[in-house]
């Protein structure tokens, strides 16, 4: 028995359009570079939980019965597993791996994520996110996408909150100039674009605009984790995993309401700062997951940081843009990073630990001790929070 | 008309056939529960209150109020293309069920949250409509 989870190895490879680059060769090199950062060899990993690729049933196939430990020649590992619970397949992998090692039956666990977007037929890929997470019934014969979803979502809470376009459009430059400090964006190196740039790009569905729309990219990412005991004991730089709270809210968007999603964030975070004995003042970086604009400033209203319709002001002012008071998703969510599928909760888990190992280079948020994070699946089914600390609370 | 419809049709349950009957007839039905009286949609086996399978169906008003909206103009399946732009909407009916449809039979422009609908069928094939709503003239 030994408690707790620590994640003291990252790999990753640059989220791009890159149809050249074929998913094995990302696997390789993203688990090689996360067993190389933990400093084991490749030998003492002995579990391997995968997070699910969505759309790729090939692939899932392959690494669903076991094929990632025999390719990569991990010769001590016990057993396989993969995770699937769409954007938060991230957060079970660690839970299925905290378990693990906890029962003594892995000291070292890899969780690697891929995802090429670029090499599926277009036709396919649209077909895939029309209906993945919709109901065949009540909701997709009515040509819902989920853009369409979202847009709803957004409308309402401009509505009920009073948060202007020019405010939400705030949200993709803040989470864009991010995305221009991380070498493994999409958008690296790029100007964010200004409010006015946002609000002129083409309308997709109202009132959602092209930039506030994620943009489909290849790529990949891997954890290596342990216990917090080891990880102490090894004496690496680590994130070690202090507390979760969780929420179901559900799967059919026509019986989710804007406070329902509040009220099941709020519930999760709290848990989660409880289990962890901190609270949300003591958080130096939110690692907001929530793929579109909206669910940033509902986030900062839900848990209570802004109050109910100021968010959109805090986040205009420049709050948790680089050099804010209150840094916010440090890889810029789906829309600064490229959506990788599942695969931008296991990023979004990649840079929490960056964070906290003090690697994340021009985002570095300086004298940073703790991180919340959290992840969400389907088109806002539930949401999962963590927060992740430097140091071991044990 | 089943061999003309292009775009997906609803994939029933068994016990979600009544609804769609009533679709053809120009009914919008809803399921109640006889036990503990909840309002149930969409139309589940059992009352997912309390497990009941004692369900009745009783007929909507068709009334409903705009909940959230919006107008699709882009990146849609090719199979609903010709519709484009099309106002997706949420609606919340009289009875307190919300309800995923279009707005029809109006300018884009001028749907607002708040704004009163009622129910209006569209044929799709021989076993179902789909309940699309219009603004009250």
């Amino acid at each position: 028995m030994s408690k707790g989870l620590a994640i003291i190895g990252v790999g990753e490879v640059p989220t791009a359009i890159n149809p050249e680059r074929s998913r094995w060769d990302i696997i390789y090199e993203v688990c090689r570079q996360a067993v190389q950062d933990a400093g084991i060899s490749k030998d003492e990993i002995e579990g391997v939980v995968t997070v699910a690729p969505q759309a790729q049933p090939r692939l899932a196939a392959e690494i669903s019965f076991g094929k990632i430990p025999e390719e990569l020649g991990l010769n001590g590992c016990k057993d396989i597993c993969t995770c699937n619970a769409g954007g938060s397949s991230t957060s079970n992998c660690l839970r299925m791996a905290e378990n693990w090692i906890e029962n003594g039956l892995a000291k070292f666990v890899l969780i690697p994520h891929v995802t090429v977007h670029s090499t599926i037929p277009i036709e396919d890929t649209i077909n895939f996110f029309a209906q993945a997470g919709m109901d065949l019934q009540w909701e997709y014969p009515f040509g819902t996408t989920y853009n369409g979803i979202m847009a709803m979502s957004t409308r309402r809470f401009m509505y009920e909150t009073g948060t202007t376009e020019e405010q939400m459009a705030s949200v993709v430059t803040a989470l864009r100039k991010w995305a221009k400090l991380d070498p493994n964006s999409l958008f690296y190196g790029k100007k964010a674009p200004s409010i006015e740039e946002v609000l002129s790009s083409k309308m997709v569905s109202s009132p959602l605009h092209k930039r506030e729309c994620n943009m489909l990219a290849d790529g990949g990412s891997a954890m290596v984790v342990t216990s917090a005991e080891i990880a102490r004991e090894m004496k690496v730089k680590a994130a070690y995993k202090l507390g979760e709270g969780v929420r179901y809210l559900k799967a059919c968007s026509i019986l989710r309401d804007i406070q329902l999603i509040a009220d099941g964030t709020r519930d999760s975070t709290d848990q989660a700062l409880k289990q962890a004995g901190i609270s949300k003042e003591d958080i130096d970086m939110w690692n907001i997951y929530l793929a579109y604009p909206f669910g940033h400033p509902l986030f900062l209203e839900a848990v209570g940081i802004c109050e109910k319709g100021q968010a959109g002001k805090f986040i205009m002012e420049g709050h948790t843009s680089p050099g804010g008071k209150l840094p916010c998703s440090t890889i810029g969510d789906a829309i600064g990073r490229g959506h990788t599928g599942s695969g931008v909760s296991t990023a979004t888990y990649v840079e929490t630990a960056r964070q906290l190992m003090g690697k994340a280079g021009e985002r570095q948020v300086p004298d940073i001790k703790y991180v919340y994070q959290n992840t969400a699946g389907g088109s806002g089914m539930n949401n999962i929070a963590t927060i992740w600390g430097r140091e071991s609370h044990e | 008309m089943s061999n003309e419809y292009k775009k997906p049709i609803p994939v029933m349950q068994p016990w979600t056939k009544e609804f769609w009957k009533g679709t053809k007839k120009s009914q919008l039905l809803i399921q109640e529960c006889n036990d503990c009286q909840s309002k149930i949609f969409y139309p589940r086996q059992y009352c997912p209150e309390c497990w009941s399978g004692n369900l009745k169906w009783s007929q909507a008003s068709g009334k409903a109020t705009v909940y959230s909206f919006t107008t699709t103009q882009d990146m849609v399946e090719p199979k609903f293309w010709a519709d484009l732009p099309y106002v997706l909407a949420l609606v919340d009916l009289e009875e307190g069920i919300r309800m995923m449809t279009r707005i029809v039979d109006c300018d884009p422009e001028t749907v607002k949250i708040g704004m009163d609908v009622e129910v209006v069928f569209e044929d799709i094939t021989d076993e179902c409509a789909l309940p699309m709503f219009r603004p009250v003239s």
